[in-house]
């Protein structure tokens, strides 16, 4: 279970996060919708790490995120990440982009780790290209490369930031396809997104971020369907 | 008496070359070290350092070589560790080049994106496993065609130590030494230059052949 309490984080001036709320239970789908800059991404990063917080706190599984006793290294194992911006490692094949951390961090023998890779592939539909590196990848495979790389270190959660925003119409289909499928088999996903059908049809529950803060928080289809606060509404009414 | 050039001539140059050669050899790889060490140092977030290291750099860029040369070997002079002639244009040389590797590294080291390393961290990579994995590999393929552009331009600096008057001399001053007796310069220069051409070449060739097999593997995007 994630517990976020009363997180707050500001780079410089700018305070993004304003005191943030939320709890996602294991099996969970939680989507975070809300206007770029209103601080969805940065609570992502905070959730494993990747930014400090200011103020707050955020356990995983009853671990203090960022108590400087935590192992931060460690407790990221539990967390897989994927991010908007395609980042796959450039220098290394699929097979070993996906196998790298198991063998680096989880100290798996090659065989077992590359074993571990083409299974993963396989999940996500990249059985065939195991040899090809990332620049012979179209976007929505390279997306699909960064998801088969994160399950491979067995997570526990997935968090998961605009994962389909920076692919051409035609490869988003691909992308959320995946996560459909993750979320089937009751992965735990925190998702920043702004693909609105995807959210109604997959998430339990959807938060609307606005300025920093939680603004609205609820069952999914309620939210979408029928939000009650003049912001939701706003805001579903301008991207629906 | 009529002077030519003779077979005792012809090794002079070479054993110029040998010394022009070690010497390119000896303080790129010195040079090489501590500039990594300094680029690398450069990339922490810690604004004291990496100013302080900035100014050595733009100091070290800014001075002619020569003049390094000179006030490197006076100095140690004065402070009463008077060092070989080679010893000390050697260290000058590794110092001088350092300055130029240092920002060629912090440039390799900057080319991987932000989101590839919080992506390889997200993994639970620690650090160095994401420095060594990632960061290493990518970077040294973005700047190495720059680095091997230092090392040539080092090989050819290294004949201005003769300004120490180091004996036996390097390739340039072994050359200079024979146009004075002979008064041929255009031969000599020629074959001189023919000499520092098969030298560089010789690096070029190797760095070529590092870049295609990266690019065979279609690593580089």
């Amino acid at each position: 279970m994630i517990e976020i309490r009363d997180v707050h984080k500001s780079f410089g001036k700018l305070e993004v996060l304003k005191g943030i709320d939320l709890d996602v239970e294991k099996g969970e789908v939680v989507c975070l919708i809300g206007a770029s800059g209103s601080g969805k991404s940065t609570l992502l990063l905070c959730i494993n790490a990747l930014e400090r917080i200011d103020r707050g706190k955020i356990f995983v599984d009853d671990i203090d995120v960022h108590s400087p006793q935590t192992n931060q290294d460690h407790l990221r194992r539990k967390l897989g990440i994927i991010f908007q911006q395609f980042n796959a490692f450039p220098h290394l094949t699929a097979l070993n982009n996906v196998s790298l951390a198991p063998r680096k961090v989880l100290k798996m023998t090659t065989t077992d780790a590359q074993e571990l890779a083409v299974q993963h592939l396989e999940r996500v539909g990249l059985g065939d290209k195991v040899d090809q590196y990332p620049a012979q990848l179209s976007g929505g495979q390279q997306q699909r490369l960064a998801i088969a790389r994160a399950l491979a270190m067995n997570p526990d959660y997935l968090l998961l930031d605009e994962v389909t925003s920076a692919l051409d119409p035609e490869l988003v289909g691909e992308v959320l396809d995946t996560l459909r499928m993750l979320a089937q088999d009751g992965m735990t996903m925190i998702a920043v997104t702004h693909e609105m059908p995807f959210a109604r049809e997959v998430a339990d529950r959807v938060a609307f971020f606005h300025e920093g803060v939680i603004h609205e928080v609820g069952a999914a289809k309620d939210l979408i369907n029928s939000p009650k606060k003049k912001r939701t509404q706003e805001f579903l009414g301008n991207i629906l | 008496m009529i002077y030519t050039f003779t077979t005792n001539d012809f090794w002079f140059m070479v054993q110029g070359a040998g010394i022009t050669f070690v010497l390119t050899i000896a303080s790129g790889f010195l040079g090489t070290v501590m500039g990594f060490l300094i680029g690398w140092a450069r990339t922490a977030p810690n604004f004291l350092i990496y100013h302080l290291l900035g100014a050595y750099i733009d100091v070290i860029r800014s001075v002619p070589l020569i003049i390094q040369f000179v006030l490197f070997n006076s100095f140690m002079a004065i402070l009463g560790y008077p060092l070989n002639p080679f010893i000390s244009g050697l260290i000058t040389l590794s110092i001088y080049i350092s300055g130029y590797v240092a920002e060629v590294v912090k440039a390799g080291i900057e080319s991987t994106p932000r989101v590839t390393r919080l992506a390889a961290r997200g993994l639970g990579m620690t650090y160095f496993q994401d420095f060594y994995n990632i960061v290493l590999p990518i970077g040294v393929r973005t700047v190495f065609p720059a680095w091997t552009g230092l090392m040539l331009g080092l090989m050819k600096d290294t004949s201005l130590i003769a300004v120490l008057g180091a004996t036996p001399p390097e390739l340039l001053r072994a050359s200079q030494i024979i146009i004075n007796r002979i008064q041929e310069p255009l031969m000599i220069l020629l074959g001189a230059g023919a000499f520092y051409f098969v030298m560089c070449y010789a690096i070029t060739v190797f760095a070529k052949r590092y870049e295609q097999g990266w690019e065979q593997k279609k690593e580089i995007a």
